[in-house]
């Protein structure tokens, strides 16, 4: 028996209001999902056709084969990289938003969002241009007198590149996290004798930590799916898990291998979810 | 008195003889406008000091020069006799207590306490020992793993004062850090802070605008105006020599009347003359404490010198310790407050009554002769 | 999913607005974009549909071969296509997954008189154009054409060469290429001298992914040589005052086989078949190639000077037999050997 009269009419009430978007959320993302997975245990014909077998075939050769592991150690790698790259690049932007007032911090928090307005393939071309060998960034360091590194169709062109582009998402999820910081924490650090940075290293940064955490959680897992930036500036050189999802399933049309390594990059990030859960609850 | 006293030297020095903390001139100007208007201070070793004012008049700003959160458009500072106004805040030595306490959310009371002792990289050792002490002292102990949103007002407010005096500052600095707190608590931790400022004989300045709080934990009140220091003195000097009208009716309760200054100690009103300490000639303000107005019956008599005032009770306020009675004589309303003695009141309203008080009791400010 | 909906409802409206003609099929043909359809259209489609009333002829772009492939697998229950335009390695897997109905003399008689090349063992489509692939050259930095591969080692060339990669074709193609070139006899068995001849091209190459595709770099001057498919490279040769310059190279050159496919449970039955007949007849496949460089597959077709002159017809002793089932064959093995030794070259 109920012990609050009109309880189970009202839990009634709320399945029902939740039906329809479970049912999208099953339509449109479940099903296809489960779809996937069932793909990876198809056979794939040489040719590029779905064979109708069911076999362990693709997961063997995941596990087993020095390129896959290559692929996932590259991409886990690199979205280390640009992560870490944002973070730092990020961080200082966005304390200078939050220390900001008025219109001009509006200002600049239109700045920072609005390369999101752009799509990323023409943010990308955009880098295509300016880490060109001519008339790029190269020759302007060259200009100046220091060697400049090849940064275009290699693994450095990507990072640099794909580190801009995540660069919004990080600034964002950071104010987001800035909210516990108060100036006056800061001037009682400094009345007990901490000099401006070990007042940042001491007081600010550790109360910014869940935003920190946050955005890096997001830039990694932008990072990992990202194949369009990967495979406009990494000129067929960077092999990443992503452009190699693509390549399976468009050029090679091996679905089944595309699909297991799907499911190995849900894997991953359901992975990185856990360490993110388990370093919010710490920070807590 | 004398006048309006605009940027007195406290104490018994003469400008140019410092003390321990000592304050020149010191300026804070936002374009046109000055918050802060060549301030000079003086505070012995030891002395608890208060800036006392309304909201607006500067005192929190000066707090924040002395302690360098906030630049000085001009002036200096003195700390036994080094110039600080350009050292850094870190630099300072000196213990501040915020108003919103402002400890560190992330850490516990311990680490709190313990973060300036860790700044001045002391050993592990003596940094627990310390902290353990300054928590016994606001009597804290046992709460040390707490974080401060698990601590009551009053509690983190204690955590904030052992936070600033467990590094032995040369100068301890409070701005307004009773005021979050209700008035029980506020009566408490006043004597506290001041059992504790006594025993460690640190010199201390305490922003404030409740002028009880000033009177009663203070070894000197500087009264401030606008950016100005109106006097300063004694808890006792300020409240029965204040230096103007402004300081008489800031600190404590007062009336205030328009009078024509006649000369002779004497002032007129009401076509009656009062008697005065000092003379004053042309238009003036004569100003009485309600508590030194003795009210009886008007049954025509007076008792010799005293000044006096006849009129009819318009209110009676009974506040526990003091009955309030609002007078009117004659289009101006007079406040006196007697205390009670367990009876009813003596006077209801619309009794005539008749109010008296010593020449000695009546402060008025003009022009001199 | 989402595109054959689109067309599902275009093809709907075209269907009701077709209604009010008598007795009229539409047949749908789902096909590669832009200059391929555009060039299509004009040439075959749109005469097709004003010689004859029974039967009007829909093309849809729908992208690679790839894309092409995606859309018939999804719609395999309900198909809205009839006709599907693929690469014949593509028509291959498809066939294994049981999505056509084979195209034979019993189809159409024209089928007798097609290049061998156009039919692959086991591919139920049938190759009604011919691509090739050629290298591409910048006209600022090659004042008369180079005629050989080997073009593309030249030193003073460092980053100045794109080239497409194993999966893709081009990739795949330039692998046995140079393996002849380099005295390779049997590409299935081994491509090992081809794969060390690449290997010393990688310091040259810009790019082993030119995007968005191998004719940009090279029409921009970015790159000094590339390689591309015949077809696409003639129509940016063509553009005024265009840098690109074409040129199918003495050591040889192979074929691209694109096919037209029978859908299985067609919606428009044997109406397809009507038109089938007409892509593959000698006139339709030349008026084709007279307006993009595809060289027919019918062998009766008489191949006017100017065709002949930018297509691999002009020149079939330049073209290395293969066959697309040994190229699946060894596609995995040749893609290895790239990761291995060529691309990681610095």
């Amino acid at each position: 028996m109920n012990a609050v009269p009109g309880a189970g009419a009202s839990r009634r009430a709320v399945l029902a209001l939740l039906f329809p978007i479970m049912l999208v959320n099953l339509i449109g993302f479940i099903v296809p999902m489960l779809n996937l997975g069932l793909l990876s245990f198809k056979e794939a014909l040489t040719g590029g056709g779905i064979g109708e077998k069911f076999t362990l075939a693709n997961w063997v050769t995941l596990v087993t084969d020095d390129f896959n592991r290559e692929l996932l150690l590259n991409s886990v790698g690199v979205s280390l990289a640009i992560t870490v790259a944002a973070l730092v690049l990020s961080y200082p932007i966005a304390l200078y938003i939050q220390r900001a007032e008025g219109l001009w911090r509006s200002i600049l928090i239109v700045l920072v969002i609005s390369p999101l307005l752009t799509s990323a393939v023409v943010r990308t071309y955009g880098w295509v241009v300016i880490l060109s060998d001519q008339g790029g960034l190269p020759s302007l360091l060259n200009a100046i007198g220091l060697t400049a590194p090849r940064m275009i169709f290699n693994t450095t062109g990507v990072i640099v590149g794909l580190t801009e582009i995540l660069m919004p998402y990080m600034i964002v999820s950071l104010l987001a996290g800035f909210g516990r910081l108060d100036p006056r924490l800061e001037e009682a650090a400094a009345t007990l004798g901490a000099s401006p940075i070990q007042s940042f290293w001491r007081v600010v940064f550790p109360l910014t930590l869940p935003g920190v955490a946050l955005g890096c959680l997001l830039v990694f897992v932008l990072s990992v799916s990202s194949f369009i930036t990967p495979k406009l500036l990494g000129g067929g050189r960077v092999f990443l898990l992503a452009t190699e999802i693509y390549d399976q399933a468009i050029v090679t049309l091996n679905w089944p291998l595309a699909a297991t390594l799907s499911i190995l990059v849900l894997v991953l990030f359901g992975l990185v979810l856990v360490v993110y859960g388990r370093a919010v609850a710490a920070l807590d | 008195m004398s006048l309006d006293a605009i940027g007195s030297v406290g104490g018994s020095h003469a400008p140019g003889e410092a003390g321990y903390l000592s304050i020149e001139a010191l300026s804070k100007h936002h374009g046109a406008a000055r918050s802060v208007d060549s301030l000079s201070l003086s505070i012995e070793k030891g002395e608890l000091v208060a800036l006392l004012g309304p909201s607006g008049c500067g005192k929190t700003t000066t707090l924040r020069m002395i302690a360098g959160l906030t630049p000085a458009t001009s002036g200096r500072i003195l700390v036994a006799g080094n110039e600080v106004t350009a050292v850094p805040t870190h630099k300072r030595d000196m213990g501040l207590v915020f108003q919103s306490y402002a400890l560190f959310p992330h850490l516990t009371i311990a680490q709190n306490v313990a973060f300036g002792l860790e700044m001045r990289r002391l050993p592990r050792v003596e940094i627990r020992t310390r902290v353990a002490a300054a928590l016994e002292m606001v009597h804290l102990s046992g709460r040390e793993d707490r974080k401060p949103s698990q601590l009551s007002g009053g509690q983190q407010q204690r955590v904030a004062l052992a936070r600033a005096l467990v590094i032995k500052p040369s100068i301890l600095l409070l701005d307004e850090p009773l005021s979050n707190l209700d008035a029980k608590l506020r009566d408490e931790m006043r004597n506290e802070i001041r059992d504790i400022q006594t025993r460690l004989g640190i010199t201390a300045v305490f922003v404030t605008h409740d002028q009880v709080e000033a009177l009663a934990m203070c070894d000197k009140v500087a009264v401030m105006e606008a950016g100005r220091l109106s006097q300063v003195g004694t808890p006792e000097d300020v409240y029965e020599r204040p230096a103007n009208p402004f300081v008489a009716s800031f600190v404590g309760r007062i009336n205030r009347v328009a009078v024509e200054g006649r000369g002779n100690n004497a002032v007129a009103f009401q076509d009656q003359l009062f008697r005065t300490e000092h003379s004053v000639i042309g238009p003036a303000t004569m100003m009485v404490r309600p508590h030194r107005v003795a009210i009886g019956t008007d049954d025509g008599a007076r008792s010799g010198t005293a000044n006096s005032l006849r009129g009819h009770v318009v209110r009676v306020t009974y506040v526990g310790d003091l009955l309030q009675y609002d007078v009117d004589i004659g289009g101006t309303s007079f406040m006196v407050e007697a205390a009670t003695r367990g009876i009813a009141a003596a006077f209801r309203v619309r009794d005539a009554v008749r109010l008296e008080w010593q020449p000695a009791d009546t402060l008025v400010f003009g022009a001199a002769p | 999913m989402k595109t054959s909906i689109k067309y599902a409802c275009l093809v709907a409206g075209a269907l009701t607005l077709a209604g009010p003609v008598a007795a009229q099929t539409v047949v749908t043909v789902g096909g590669y974009g832009e200059l391929f359809a555009e060039k299509y259209k004009k040439a075959v489609i749109d005469r097709f549909n004003e010689s004859q009333k029974e039967v009007r002829v829909e093309y849809y772009a729908i992208g690679s071969s790839a894309q092409i492939l995606g859309n018939l697998r999804a719609q395999k229950s309900a198909p809205q296509l009839d006709l599907a335009v693929l690469d014949i390695s593509v028509s291959k897997a498809g066939t294994d997954e049981g999505l056509f109905d084979k195209i034979d003399e019993t189809v159409s008689k024209r089928v007798a008189d097609l290049n061998p090349q156009a039919r692959l063992e086991g591919a139920a489509g049938i190759g009604f154009t011919l691509d090739n692939v050629v290298m591409l050259y910048s006209k600022k930095q090659f004042a008369t054409a180079p005629t050989s591969w080997s073009a593309m080692w030249d030193p003073a060339l460092r980053n100045k060469v794109t080239v497409s990669a194993p999966p893709e074709i081009l990739g795949l193609a330039l692998s046995i290429v140079v393996d002849k070139m380099e005295g390779g006899t049997d590409f299935k068995a081994s491509t090992a001298k081809g794969l060390a001849k690449l290997a010393e091209l990688a310091p040259n190459v810009l790019t082993f992914d030119p995007k968005p595709d191998a004719y940009a770099p090279i029409l921009s001057n970015q790159a000094s040589l590339g390689v591309g498919w015949n077809a696409r490279a003639q129509y940016f040769a063509d553009q005024p005052d265009s840098n690109l310059g074409v040129v199918l190279p003495k050591e040889g050159s192979i074929f691209q086989i694109n096919t037209l496919n029978l859908v299985k449970n067609r919606p428009s039955g044997e109406a397809a078949t009507k038109f089938l007949d007409y892509a593959l007849s000698p006139e339709a496949q030349i008026a084709f190639a007279k307006e993009v460089a595809y060289a027919p597959t019918n062998m009766k077709a008489v191949v006017p000077e100017e065709i002949a002159k930018r297509t691999a017809a002009g020149a079939p002793e330049r073209m290395i037999a293969v066959n697309a089932l040994d190229l699946a064959a060894v596609r995995d093995r040749i893609v290895q050997e790239w990761r291995r030794s060529v691309i990681s070259r610095k």
